[in-house]
């Protein structure tokens, strides 16, 4: 305290008329109406702005929830999307066309017997490799994100792989550049449909393996290529590729056609993905397992 | 005690007493806003030359916040009164002959420096003190112009009641 006088002493008059004018100030705001009125006022704007700026950047750092919270939602959107091309299909027996939000709102009934097929899960590729014979693919979503073995996974421009060891947290999957993918995909515009495999070297191409002979006039380059929905893991009409060149007579199998796929999926580009979880997998397998014996 | 001071506390009390009992009811009675009249600034002004700066402006606050409590607003002529002590070296430094006064002259009254000195002086001290009290009265310089008109209409009167009570007393120190 009696350094604080000897300071305020040495350090002159300014010091001092800045100590007296916030104490009368902190008076001032408290003891005068006009005046507590005025500060009050102009505290709130620049209060406000303050807030405000705060605000921005607490948005700033929760932006990788914001963008988990998206994703999640972006999953919903898709089930839901995938949902409504199925129930198209399965209206379709009884002529009757209606959007998913209508049966859902309204016809309970319809609501059960008509049930979503897929679940989406968002998924983050952490290692990828385009190289090699076999070719894998890292994603950060695990059991505990209901990701199981033999799920596909997809990319908003294409197919992208099927999962085939899962972790905890993480999966590993098999990218469709493997020597062992075999996926069904049929050519939209003929409407048939062949096996998509991969016979290495070009990362972008694959072929469309037993098509057909009857179709070799009809395929021309550019066509697109979708899944075509014979598959427990592939939903109906995900975008595979367009057609390369003309198709030509199997080697292997002068009966059928092979064709080049261009993928439209950029395999070394690949960032968020999702993995399509198939509701109803096991009861199609135990279905599976009776024409097996 | 500094007996150099004695003559400011009998100013001290006179000045309050004739601000607050009689400037405040003249005030009261013509009720108009550009009529104000601050004549205890005058303590500060006449405050010893030599006084060191932080007793000057502590000084200041006192006889702003003896005015306030009657006057009913806490802080806001006190605040001028810290203001204008701390104003008032700077105030003489400018009016007064070059390289400062010497030792002589106690305080700044036309008895020390010359009538045209102290009118000078005390004009722009008076300035300063009444700018800062209708500022701070007003709390925002959105009303900037009002309180500039407010500051010379106060200033032309108070000049008057400085010109009589420097006239009648001249105080020496």
């Amino acid at each position: 305290m009696i350094r604080l006088l000897q300071l305020l002493l040495k350090n002159g008059g300014f010091v001092t008329l800045v100590f007296v004018e916030l104490f009368c100030f902190v008076i001032i705001v408290q003891y005068n109406t006009k005046q507590a009125d005025i500060w009050a006022n102009t505290a709130d704007i620049y209060g406000g702005r303050v807030l405000e700026k705060r605000q921005n950047v607490v948005d700033y750092f929760s932006l990788a929830d914001r963008v988990d919270s998206l994703n999640r939602a972006l999953d919903s959107v898709q089930a839901r999307l995938a949902n409504v091309r199925q129930m198209q299909v399965s209206i379709r027996d009884t002529a009757f066309l209606f959007s998913y939000d209508t049966i859902i709102g309204t016809d309970s009934v319809r609501r059960k017997t008509i049930r979503p097929e897929y679940e989406f899960v968002t998924a983050r590729v952490i290692s990828n490799s385009i190289s090699s014979a076999n070719n894998w693919l890292i994603i950060n979503r695990g059991s505990d994100d209901l990701v199981g073995p033999h799920m596909a996974v997809v990319s908003p421009n294409g197919i992208v792989g099927i999962t085939r060891h899962i972790g905890k947290h993480f999966s590993i999957a098999m990218s469709v550049l493997h020597r062992q993918t075999r996926i069904s995909a049929s050519l939209k515009k003929q409407n048939t449909f062949g096996s998509l495999v991969w016979e290495g070297g070009d990362p972008e191409v694959m072929t469309l393996k037993d098509i057909s002979k009857h179709f070799e006039d009809k395929i021309k380059p550019g066509d697109p290529v979708v899944t075509s929905g014979y598959s427990v893991m592939f939903p109906k009409d995900i975008s595979v590729g367009t057609v390369m060149g003309k198709a030509t007579p199997d080697p292997e199998n002068p009966h059928f056609l092979v064709v080049k796929v261009k993928l439209s999926q950029e395999m070394s580009d690949i960032h968020e993905v999702a993995v399509v979880r198939n509701l109803y997998s096991e009861e199609i397998d135990s279905l599976k397992q009776m024409i097996k014996q | 005690m500094n007996s150099s001071l004695i003559p400011s506390i009998w100013r001290f009390l006179g000045l309050v007493a004739v601000q607050t009992l009689l400037l405040k009811q003249m005030g009261a009675a013509v009720d108009s806003i550009y009529f104000n009249v601050l004549l205890y600034p005058l303590f500060v002004l006449f405050l010893p030359m030599e006084l060191s700066a932080p007793i000057a402006v502590l000084l200041g606050f006192a006889v702003g916040m003896a005015v306030d409590l009657p006057y009913g607003t806490p802080g806001v002529h006190a605040s001028a009164g810290a203001f204008s002590a701390f104003a008032k070296p700077i105030v003489i430094a400018v009016v007064g002959p070059k390289g400062g006064f010497t030792s002589k002259e106690l305080i700044f009254s036309p008895h020390h420096v010359s009538w045209q000195t102290f009118l000078q002086g005390s004009s722009l001290f008076f300035f300063l003190h009444l700018f800062w009290y209708f500022s701070v009265d007003a709390f925002t310089f959105v009303y900037f112009s009002s309180i500039i008109f407010k500051t010379v209409a106060a200033l032309f009167l108070t000049m008057i009641f400085v010109v009589l009570y420097a006239a009648m007393f001249n105080p020496k120190r």
